[in-house]
Order: structure tokens, then C-alpha cells, then sequence
């Protein structure tokens, strides 16, 4: 689905990435985690052609959508254009299919989005993702500045999209504990490079990871 | 640019204009050397020639203003030609209503930096192109006003302005004006050099990098920004005066809106903030045009020619300076010599242009 | 009396060329953050065509029509030069912009020649409640209305429209989801072209215009579309129109040379008023 290898990117003279190699497969859903500043907004910018690669390889099979950090929506527009704005690409205007997904939206469709609550953007941030029916959809920090419960509906979300759809889903947080929880594997980006990766499960055993993202507490005895 | 250092956001690093190795002798030969050659060259010129000289020393009192308020305080101003024409206007109404023509002279800048400090207290809190329009907006009034008040001579302008007298000796040819112009260049560049070297001038360069940061670190960003504006008024002031002696009649038809244009394709050419840049900026766009314009009025030529070709240059060297050498001439060939002599691109790359800001 | 309505007339009429100056300034300055200099070059290319097709016998409407699709393509050309180089930024853009009026300039010149040029424009006077206005006038400010109709529905009621107010708001979501914001940019600078060419078909019969009429024309069209932060095209429509009467009025009842001071002081005031409620107000610049 996403293949990338070797990935070198640049913010003007500072490295971002320093040869970031990651994979995600059909219908997988990925966690990539690490603290701030690790460069995990700026791989997700990458794949989505916001920025220019230095060197390596970026090869996406099919379509990819990004759910950009801090929702970024067109705040004068009504949900339902921003809605139909995310079907730039493959201009299929009509949003009845992400109302299926996303029934609330379709009681905001003419609401400005400027005006919605937080959760409320974040949701039309993932509906403006999905109009253009992506095979992969990387959603950056979905978690960041909602309530668990807001955090939870939208991880359904996702999940039944996963599975209805076989949308693989590519999940960058900052909270590990959230994102190993959900899905079945993990990078974790340090410095511009992945530190650490594998399956959620192993990668919790492991001490470092653990004591650095889980708050150490599988560690304890 | 593979280096990847860190850009170090320090005031003083990022002097790149500001020549490092201050008393080396090659540096001092160098400036023995222009000092010489610049004496000496009027003597060779012919009349046409040495218009173009004394021009380009005005120009570049103008210049040298318009890149320290651009390079080292983040302002533009597209209506630098007004306090040119304000200097021109004080020295010539106070010599023809009997003051002693050096004292005119002398009055040029003060008034022209006064009413600087008057406009530039409402003015200055604006930025960016908010700034370009209303200096734009300054210069057109200052057409309008002077086109309405009989004192200045309105549309007719003022005839008759007498020789500067320096020292009871009359200032009266082409080569006596030649010289005057560029010692009154010779004043603004030091003094310009000076600022730039002085405490506050570390300080100004910090502002035109990020004002906010310049102010949260204490410096008076407001007084500064109205001290350089002032003393650009008072450069271009002189340089007026001057003018004013040498040409010997004013009228607003002098000083159309598209002069102060000019100033800053100077300005930019030779490299934001670099005062020798200004000078060597202002040389090369002005004998540009000078070498044009001759060859446009050569025969067979349509008469439009000349000034096609003066505004081309203006557009050509702008365009290609901003896209391909955003720093300017003088320090793109500095940089040039500075990455032979030692590889550190990492300070040299935080150039002075306002586009390299972020 | 009816000497004042006629004045208030001719006033509109001229500030509907402003508007349409200063909302081709708005179409490119809220898709790219960029204050376009040349826009009163457009204004003149469009005028200058525009007497020179109809004086080289071609038809009204066909000569007009042609004259700000040159407008347009200038626009086009500008945009090249301005925005061609990827990573130029806002306040270097505005530095090339002054560039192109040179440039401009230069190619005017030798097209047009240096002295100023008009055309006849719609002859005749009409009644209007007993006003006598010259038709030209009612067809300057027929033409504006109907303009602005249209961009406000493009921009409202349009994908396309949404997609620039979408490259206005929030550059970097329009990437995210695929949007050409270069491309966007050279549609607005297009649009800008188009919207100033119009100012200079309208506005040469009613003053004659020459290649360096391009200054006054964008320093009134900023006045207009700086009322409303240079972002609203409706409120460039409102302040061009009010700058128009107001210079009438002074040009009538007061000294014809002062009537250019009604629009600089107005732009002066605001902007410094802007500045005083907002200091932020600059940051937009530096994108």
C-alpha cells in the first residue's frame, strides 16, 4: 500500500527525516509514534506531496488521504464544502457516502465550520479525507486537544471503516498507549529516524519503548 | 548549501554585509585604490560623462538610506525621492530668499530627516506592503502639494537657484559638483558604516530578521525603526540639496513617482543592507541605463527608444536580481570569495534580503 | 442640484473602475498573499488595447473583449515572473510585481508610443429622473454590477470559486487534499488581469490614459479593496465607489488637484487605523 524507503527530508537546512524506511499493507492499520518534533508530521506531509523528498523513495498504491494535525479546515465554508472540497482529486462530489460512515455530519452539512467544536472538526477533517475514497488515510494526531470520549467515537470510526472498507489507516499520535491499542503495528520515530518498530504488542514488552511511551507501567512488576 | 549547521539566530552572526577582517591592508589598498580612481576619473570624462557621475553619486546618498531602512529595518519605502525633492526644495527656497547658499545646503537634511520623523511616527507601525502603499501615497501628495503652492513655484517650479558658495568660491562647474556630490557620498557611506557598526546597528539588523524577537529582547524597535527612517531622509536630504545647486532650477516634473521606484531597484541590485552594495548597486543600474539610453538615441533609433530602454533595464535587472541573486550583486560576489576562503556556508546562507526572512 | 447628482453620477462611474482595479488586487492577494503591483498595468494594457483595436476598425464589443483577454494574459505573464519560481516569497513577489510595471512599461511604450490615448466609448447623453448623464457612465456602471454579480456567485456558489477561497483560508489544508495551490494562483492572477483589463476598457473613454496611468490607478484601487483588508472583493466595490464620488464632488465643487488627496488620505487613515486596533496586521504579509 505505502511503501517507503530510505526517506531523506529536509526543512530548509535541518534534517526532518534521515532515511525513514516504513510500509503499510492492504486493510493494515499502523501506529507511528514518537515525541514531538520526530518527524512524524513531516513524513505524513511527505506521503500526501505537501513536501518534496531530499532523496528516497516514497511509492503509494492506490490513493491516500491525509487528516492533517490540528484538523485544518476551511473555517469560512459549510461542512458540506469542505467536505466536497476534499473530493478534488477524484471529483466525486456527492458526500452521501461519507454520511453512511459519518451520520453526525449530516446534521452539521451546512453549519460553518469554523463554528463546530473540536470533535466536530475532527470529524469533518476525517469525512473531507474519506470523499475521496481512499485506499490508506493517515490521520495525524487525532487525539490532540479532544475529550477521551470525542477520542473514542472517532477511533470506532475508523476501525469500522477499516473494516467495512479495508481502508488501511496509517495512525500518527502522540499517544502510544491510544495507538498501540488500536492497531496491529508500530514505528516509532525518534530524531528524524525509526528507533523502533514491530508488532504493538512486542514493542509494549519492550522496556525502553515502554518506559518512554506507556509511562513505564508494563514494566512494573 | 549541503552544510547542515544550524543557522545561529544571533544579531551578529548574521552580519554577512558587514565586512569581517576590518583593517586587513588588502582591504586597505582596495580602498586607497577607489578612493584614487574616483578622484581622478572626472578629469577624464566628457561633459556628457560626468552628468552621469555626479548622478550616480546623488543616487547612491538615496540608495545607501533606502538599504539600511530595508536591510537593517525591514522597511520599504517607494517614496524615497520626496525627501530628495524635500532637501532640493529647502536649499533652493532659502539660497534665493538671501540665507547663505551653505546654509541651505546644510538645512537640506535637517528638514528632509524633520519631516521624516513626522511621518514616519504614524507611518512605521506599518509594514510590508501596507508601508509600500502609503509611502506611495506620501510621494503623490507631495506632488500634488507642491504643484499647488505658489511658494514652491507650483507646476513652473523655482528658476534661478543660485551657485553654492563654499568659502566665498563659487561652485560652478560640472567638475566642482562632481566632487561636492561625492563627498557628500563619502559623508553618507561613513556615516552609514558607523550605524551599521554601532551597537544599535547589531541591533537593527536583529529587527529587520524578526521584529517581534528584536522587541521581546528589549530593543526599542519603534525609536530605532524612526532613527534609520530620519537619518535615509537626511541622506537623500543632502543628496537634494546638492541637486538643487547643481542643476539650478526644481519642478515636481523632477521627481515623478517612478523615481523612488528606481531607488529600490538600486537598492535591491546591489544587495540589501550592504552599504557599499547601495553604491556599487546604484553605479551599475544608473551607467546601465546611461549606455542604453545613448545607444537608443543613436540614429535610426525610434525616438521612444531611450526611455523603452531605461525602463527594461529597471525590469530586467530587478527580476533577475530578486530571482537569481536575492542578496544582491555585492554580497553574492562576496559570498563567492568568502566560500574559496573558508567553507562556512552556514552563516553566510542568513542572507539580508526581506525575502530571505521568514 | 441636478449639477450634484450629475457629479455623483460620473462619480460612481469612475469608481466602479476603481472597484474593479482593487478587487483584481483582492482575487490575487487572497489566494497568494501577494500585493500585485502591476494591476494597474493590467488596467492600462486593457485600455490602450482597447482604443487601438477600435481605432484599427474593429468591432465595439469584439475590440473590448479582446483588449482584457490581453489583460488577462499580461496577467498570466506576471504571474510567471512573480510566482514561477517555486519558494518566492510574498514580499519578493510584491518586488518582482513593481518589476512588471517597468517591464510593462517598456513594452507600452514602444506599442503605444508615450503620449495619452482615449476612445469614444458610448456616445451620447441619457435622462436619468431628469439628470443628464452621459450613457458611457450607465454603461461603465451596468457593466461593474453585473461583474461583481458574477464573481460573487463564482466565488460563493462555484467549486471552482470555493477551491480559491479554500487556497485563501488555508493554503496548507488545500495542499492536503490535493488542491494545485500554483496553478490556483496563476487562475487568480488571470482573473486579476481580466478584472483590471475591464477597469481600462470602462474607464478610457471617460479619462484618457497613457502607459505610466497605471500609479494612480492602483494607488485608488488599493484605497478600495483596503477598506476591507484587501480580502473582500464586495467591500472593494463599496470603497471604490465611494473614493469615485467623493473625488467628483471635490473635482466639482472644490480644486480639481486636490481630488487624487480624497483617496490617499482615506488610504493613509485606514491603514493606520488598521494598525493601531490590530498591530498583527503586517504578519499576513510574510506568509
Amino acid at each position: 500500500m505505502i511503501t517507503v524507503e530510505d526517506l531523506v527530508v529536509h526543512h530548509g537546512s535541518a534534517t526532518a527525516l534521515n532515511g525513514v524506511s516504513l510500509t503499510v499493507r492492504h486493510g493494515e492499520l499502523v501506529a507511528l509514534v514518537g515525541p514531538n518534533g520526530a518527524g512524524k508530521s513531516t513524513l505524513v506531509d511527505t506521503l500526501s506531496g505537501v513536501l518534496r523528498p531530499t532523496s528516497g523513495r516514497v511509492h503509494i498504491e492506490g490513493s491516500l488521504a491525509h487528516v492533517p494535525e490540528g484538523r485544518q479546515l476551511f473555517a469560512d465554508l459549510t461542512v458540506e464544502d469542505n467536505l466536497r472540497l476534499g473530493a478534488w482529486r477524484s471529483r466525486e462530489l456527492d458526500p452521501t457516502h461519507v454520511y453512511e460512515v459519518l451520520p453526525a455530519l449530516h446534521d452539521l452539512r451546512h453549519r460553518r465550520a469554523g463554528s463546530l467544536s473540536g470533535g466536530q472538526q475532527q470529524m469533518v477533517a476525517v469525512g473531507r479525507a474519506l470523499m475521496a475514497r481512499p485506499d490508506v488515510i493517515a490521520v495525524d494526531e487525532l487525539s490532540l486537544g479532544l475529550a477521551p470520549i470525542v477520542v473514542d467515537d472517532l477511533i470506532r470510526h475508523l476501525i469500522a471503516l477499516n473494516g467495512e472498507r479495508g481502508t488501511a489507516v496509517l495512525l500518527i499520535e502522540q499517544n502510544a498507549r491510544l495507538a498501540f491499542e488500536v492497531c496491529s503495528r508500530a514505528y516509532v520515530l525518534e530524531a528524524g529516524e525509526v528507533a523502533a518498530e514491530g508488532d504493538c504488542a512486542e514493542l509494549a514488552q519492550s522496556s525502553k519503548v515502554a518506559r518512554a511511551y506507556l509511562g513505564g507501567s508494563v514494566d512494573a512488576p | 548549501m549541503s552544510a547542515t549547521t544550524r543557522t545561529v539566530v544571533d544579531s551578529a552572526e548574521q552580519e554577512v554585509t558587514v565586512p569581517p577582517p576590518r583593517r586587513s591592508w588588502p582591504r586597505r589598498l582596495l580602498l586607497a585604490v577607489l578612493v584614487v580612481g574616483t578622484l581622478a576619473l572626472p578629469l577624464a570624462l566628457d561633459s556628457g560623462e560626468l552628468a552621469v557621475f555626479v548622478q550616480v553619486a546623488l543616487s547612491a546618498c538615496v540608495v545607501v538610506g533606502i538599504s539600511l531602512l530595508m536591510g537593517y529595518a525591514g522597511q520599504v519605502s517607494l517614496g524615497q525621492a520626496v525627501f530628495y525633492g524635500v532637501g532640493g526644495y529647502t536649499a533652493a527656497l532659502l539660497s534665493m530668499y538671501g540665507a547663505p547658499t551653505l546654509v541651505g545646503l546644510l538645512a537640506a537634511p535637517l528638514v528632509a530627516a524633520t519631516i521624516a520623523v513626522l511621518l514616519g511616527l504614524p507611518l512605521l507601525r506599518l509594514r510590508g506592503h501596507h508601508l509600500a502603499f502609503a509611502t506611495i501615497a506620501v510621494h503623490m501628495m507631495f506632488l500634488v502639494l507642491v504643484t499647488q503652492s505658489d511658494l514652491l513655484g507650483g507646476s513652473t517650479g523655482l528658476q534661478g537657484i543660485p551657485l553654492l558658495s563654499v568659502a566665498d568660491r563659487e561652485i560652478s562647474t560640472n567638475l566642482g559638483h562632481a566632487y561636492l556630490a561625492w563627498a557628500v557620498l563619502a559623508l553618507v557611506v561613513i556615516i552609514a558604516l558607523n550605524t551599521v557598526r554601532s551597537r544599535p546597528g547589531r541591533a537593527l539588523r536583529a529587527l529587520a530578521g524578526s521584529e517581534t524577537a528584536a522587541a521581546s529582547s528589549g530593543i526599542p524597535v519603534g525609536r530605532y525603526k524612526l532613527t534609520v527612517f530620519a537619518l535615509s531622509a537626511a541622506f537623500a536630504g543632502a543628496a537634494g540639496g546638492v541637486y538643487a545647486f547643481y542643476i539650478g532650477f526644481l519642478s515636481p516634473g523632477m521627481f515623478p513617482v517612478t523615481m523612488s521606484i528606481t531607488y529600490v531597484v538600486m537598492a535591491v541590485v546591489g544587495g540589501l543592507g550592504s552599504v557599499w552594495g547601495a553604491v556599487a548597486g546604484t553605479a551599475l543600474v544608473t551607467v546601465g541605463v546611461h549606455f542604453l539610453t545613448l545607444w537608443g538615441t543613436a540614429e535610426g533609433m525610434p525616438d521612444y527608444a531611450p526611455s523603452v530602454f531605461s525602463y527594461a533595464v529597471y525590469g530586467i535587472a530587478l527580476v533577475v536580481t530578486v530571482l537569481f541573486l536575492p542578496h544582491g550583486v555585492v554580497p553574492a560576489l562576496r559570498r563567492l570569495r568568502f566560500r574559496r576562503a573558508r567553507s562556512c556556508e552556514g552563516k553566510v546562507k542568513r542572507g539580508c534580503s526581506p525575502g530571505s526572512r521568514r | 442640484m441636478i449639477e450634484f447628482f450629475t457629479h455623483v453620477l460620473s462619480g460612481v462611474a469612475v469608481g466602479c473602475g476603481f472597484a474593479l482595479v482593487g478587487s483584481g488586487l483582492v482575487a490575487v492577494y487572497r489566494v497568494t498573499g501577494v500585493v500585485n503591483f502591476a494591476q494597474g498595468m493590467f488596467a492600462v494594457v486593457g485600455g490602450l488595447c482597447a482604443s487601438t483595436f477600435l481605432a484599427a476598425g474593429l468591432w465595439h464589443g469584439v475590440a473590448e473583449l479582446s483588449a482584457v483577454a490581453v489583460a488577462g494574459a499580461v496577467g498570466a505573464l506576471t504571474w510567471a515572473l512573480a510566482l514561477g519560481k517555486p519558494g518566492t516569497s510574498a514580499m519578493n513577489a510584491l518586488i518582482v510585481t513593481l518589476a512588471v510595471g517597468f517591464l510593462g512599461y517598456a513594452v507600452l511604450v514602444s506599442v503605444f508610443g508615450d503620449t495619452p490615448r482615449s476612445s469614444t466609448g458610448l456616445a451620447g447623453m441619457t435622462s436619468v429622473f431628469g439628470v443628464p448623464v452621459r450613457t458611457h457612465h450607465l454603461l461603465v456602471i451596468g457593466v461593474t454590477a453585473v461583474v461583481f454579480i458574477l464573481l460573487w456567485l463564482f466565488l460563493t456558489r462555484t467549486y471552482l470559486g470555493k477551491a480559491l477561497t479554500a487556497c485563501a483560508t488555508n493554503p496548507y489544508a488545500a495542499r492536503v487534499i490535493g488542491i494545485p495551490v500554483a496553478r490556483m494562483a496563476l487562475f487568480a492572477f488571470v482573473l486579476g488581469g481580466i478584472l483590471g483589463g475591464l477597469a481600462g476598457v470602462l474607464l478610457i473613454p471617460l479619462r484618457p490614459m497613457s502607459f505610466n496611468s497605471d500609479v494612480s490607478l492602483i494607488v485608488h484601487g488599493f484605497a478600495a479593496a483596503i477598506l476591507g483588508g484587501l480580502t473582500r472583493p464586495m467591500v472593494a466595490l463599496a470603497g471604490g465607489v465611494m473614493l469615485g464620488v467623493v473625488e467628483s464632488l471635490v473635482a466639482g465643487y472644490a480644486n480639481p488637484a486636490y481630488q487624487t488627496m480624497v483617496a490617499l488620505m482615506v488610504m493613509l487613515v485606514v491603514m493606520v487605523w488598521h494598525a493601531a486596533r490590530r498591530p498583527t496586521l503586517h504578519q499576513e504579509v510574510t506568509v
